[in-house]
């Protein structure tokens, strides 16, 4: 012996092995749970898009009659077309608003940031159903007070029919969504915003960037993240767009003139619980599902490929 | 706590299990015995209606010895939720209101899934068919049968402002045409205070068509579908409604101004800068409530004919009342239906507290329709109502309902953006072959649902 005790290294305490039916039983109400509320639904779903259907109990096998109806529909073109600009508006002008609201407020002091937090977030808290209400009346021809502001501004708007004349009602819809979602998507800037490691910013001052060169290749790459999240879920979200021409447009089931405020959840929606096809319905979930899923792919990749430079 | 301690898999699973268990003794002790199911369940959407409904039902219950529920539901969620709940066998009230254009959604697919009692031959039998506007059963026929007891008419009429049309020097007696009423309305629908902007229309007039072009296409006998639930909305009469349509909305001489709805409505009339707005039975109700401040000085008049001595009016709108399948009781629903409908001891009072014509012509002759009602410059609005009645024009039903309206839009909305970049040009050939295109639409959604009534598993 050499007097020096070898130091052994000590080894975790090995998880205890279960046998039997135990286990399986504490995870049987997960199991069941899962499969009967998400699992079967979803298979469900899928086969559904093969069938049309009127209700839950009668339907007949019609292949993929319903995707070659959906892509042969210029309804449903129009409403990808709508909701693909839609989602284009939500990327390129709100973001981009919610980023300067979040830059303003940042450079704020504590409370001018958290009233000013509290009065854009705000018309989130009301719901889309009732900004859809108040917006049909802001938007009333002549006595609507967007329409009176435009005219006070611009010269233009007092006669403006933003939802009975069709190149106005997306222009509307955007508006609106402006005025909703905006403060919403400013608060995850501004605390990205906070996060940012000031030193960096003002190494940069000190070798002489201007303030657009600060933002562009110190602010904004630090807070990636937080941006490809948000532009992920403000996609989605435009994609998912429902409520707001719904009540919007109400009197012609959310679809507007010449379908101009038509986006694909609308047309989901008419389909599977107007006129009871749930089948073409599960069929636009999918399309949706997989317009969506392959954009946030992309996204998701070019978000890499940006951290990768 | 040793216990806890020495508990199978740990504390962890030892609590899991005393909440399940916790929650599953809570749910035993607070859960109650199901109240006993009434003899009849009736469900309406209508506030006017629930409380018409919940002061007469108790002397039905009285006269039969049974217990009748009443119900109020939001009417989206009631159809679409009583359609599925029909289709997949759960439990139904037994007796259900719904709106126009609604009987499409639940008699859609084979015959055999309608879970709605067919009451053609009880009609038939009570005698009620005569008793009844016969044009109103059209809203509630699909394939030859009665599936409905209509509630109401619903013709149409203008209300007007009475001082300012009479100050201009109109005699409204005098506008019973369209040729007349537009003649009028070019010369008082003008810029009054030279800043380029009118001031003053002639007639409140939505501007992408929808429910007033309909009115107007029900008025000169046109249809969204005919009998059969086959499209006929692609007619020349059609296209030559939309160019009318558009000269009164979009053209240099227009009369027509959109108001929206509600608010802006009674605020355009009380302004001054509309002077007529539609107005079925119903909405007479609404504006009078919505805009005391003109009571005495609106009025009523029949819509002006299409063609001199032709039909003044039109119709808007309406409720049914359906009698499920399912229901345990079809006699009782069946009485409780006409009871609800159609007894004249209630009608009245109904009529008072509504403006809403029934009907049951029979009914017209109570005095409660024969009373001058002051907000309308004291005219008799009920015999008004009813002198027209007869002649409120038929509306079919398909399983495509909405489809075939949104496709009328369709046409007619494509067709103004044309006529905003061409003008009178080649604005018919347009409209017809808007018409035509929307019509084959509709009939590719429709041709679906026969693969529903070959195909059924």
């Amino acid at each position: 012996m050499s007097g020096s005790v070898a130091q052994r290294p000590v080894r975790p305490p090995s998880r205890p092995r279960y046998k039997g039916k135990a286990p399986y039983l504490f995870l049987s109400p997960y199991l069941v749970l899962t499969t009967a509320f998400f699992a079967v639904p979803f298979v469900n779903a899928i086969l559904l898009a093969f069938y049309e259907t009127n209700g839950p109990r009668s339907r007949a096998f019609v292949g993929l009659a319903n995707f070659v109806y959906l892509f042969t529909d210029s309804v449903f073109r129009r409403a990808l077309f709508n909701t693909t600009v839609f989602a284009l508006v939500s990327v390129f002008v709100q973001l981009p608003l919610s980023m300067a609201l979040a830059l303003l407020l940042n450079s704020g002091g504590d409370r001018v940031k958290g009233f000013f937090r509290l009065v854009f977030f705000s018309p989130n808290l009301v719901g889309q159903v009732l900004v859809g209400i108040l917006f049909g009346v802001l938007f009333t021809p002549r006595y609507g007070l967007i329409n009176r502001g435009f005219q006070m501004v611009l010269h233009w708007g007092l006669e403006a029919r933003w939802l009975s004349e069709p190149r106005l009602i997306m222009p509307a819809i955007v508006l609106t969504s402006l005025w909703l979602w905006v403060g919403f998507n400013m608060i995850y800037f501004l605390a990205a915003l906070q996060t940012v490691d000031k030193t960096l910013q003002e190494a940069a001052r000190i070798d002489g960037a201007s303030p657009w060169q600060i933002f562009w290749h110190v602010t904004l790459p630090s807070m990636r993240h937080v941006v490809i999240f948000v532009v992920i879920m403000s996609v989605i979200g435009s994609y998912q767009l429902f409520e707001l021409p719904l009540t919007l447009l109400s009197e012609s089931y959310g679809y507007g003139a010449n379908d101009a405020g038509l986006t694909l959840i609308t047309y989901l929606n008419y389909n599977a619980f107007r006129c009871g096809d749930l089948g073409l319905g599960s069929a636009v979930g999918w399309v949706v599902a997989l317009i969506i899923f392959v954009i946030s792919l992309v996204q998701i990749r070019l978000g890499r490929l940006a951290e990768e430079d | 706590m040793r216990f806890v301690s020495n508990f199978p898999y740990g504390r962890a699973p030892f609590w899991l299990l005393v909440i399940a268990l916790v929650s599953l003794g809570l749910r035993v002790v607070t859960a109650r015995g199901r109240e006993a199911r009434p003899d009849l369940v009736v469900v309406t959407h209508t506030e006017a209606q629930f409380d018409a409904y919940r002061k007469a039902i108790p002397r039905f219950e009285r006269d039969h010895g049974v217990k009748v529920q009443l119900q109020f539901a939001n009417w989206a969620s009631l159809q679409a939720r009583l359609q599925n709940a029909i289709l997949a066998g759960t439990e139904v009230p037994d007796l259900a209101e719904v709106f126009a254009g609604s009987l499409g959604f639940f008699t859609r697919g084979p015959v055999e899934d309608i879970g709605l009692l067919d009451l053609t031959d009880r009609l038939h039998a009570d005698g009620l068919t005569q008793r009844l506007v016969q044009s109103r059963l059209s809203l509630w026929s699909t394939r030859g049968r009665v599936y409905a007891l209509p509630h109401d008419v619903h013709p149409v009429m203008l209300a007007y402002r009475r001082d300012l049309v009479e100050a201009l020097g109109i005699d409204v007696s005098k506008l019973d045409t369209w040729d007349k009423f537009v003649e009028v309305g070019r010369q008082v629908s003008r810029d009054l205070d030279g800043d380029g902007i009118i001031d003053r229309y002639m007639l409140d007039m939505r501007y992408d068509g929808n429910w007033a072009l309909q009115i107007l296409l029900f008025q000169r006998g046109g249809q969204v579908f005919d009998p059969q639930g086959e499209v006929a909305f692609a007619t020349e009469d059609t296209a030559q409604l939309i160019r009318w349509y558009l000269e009164q909305t979009r053209g240099p001489h227009r009369i027509g101004y959109e108001c929206g709805w509600g608010q802006p409505v009674v605020k355009a009339m009380t302004d001054g800068l509309v002077l007529f707005h539609w107005a079925p039975d119903w909405r007479s109700w609404i504006f009078a409530d919505e805009a005391p401040a003109l009571s005495g000085k609106m009025a009523l008049m029949p819509l002006p004919a299409w063609t001199p001595g032709g039909r003044r009016t039109s119709t808007w709108g309406g409720t049914g009342l359906m009698i499920m399948k399912q229901t345990r009781h079809p006699d009782l629903a069946w009485e409780l239906a006409k009871y609800l409908y159609f007894d004249t001891a209630e009608l009245g009072q109904r009529f008072l507290a509504t403006n809403i014509l029934p009907p049951l012509k029979d009914a017209w002759n109570l005095p409660e329709f024969d009373k001058p009602f002051p907000y309308y410059s004291n005219q008799r609005v009920g015999q008004m109502y009813a002198a027209l009645a007869p002649d409120a024009p038929p509306v079919y039903s398909s399983s495509v309902d909405d489809a075939g309206r949104l496709g009328l839009d369709r046409a007619f909305n494509r067709s103004a953006e044309y006529y905003a970049r061409h003008g009178e040009a080649g604005l018919l050939d347009e409209i017809r072959s808007e018409l035509a295109v929307a019509a084959d639409d509709v009939r590719r959604l429709a041709r679906r649902e026969k693969i529903l009534a070959k195909g059924k598993l």
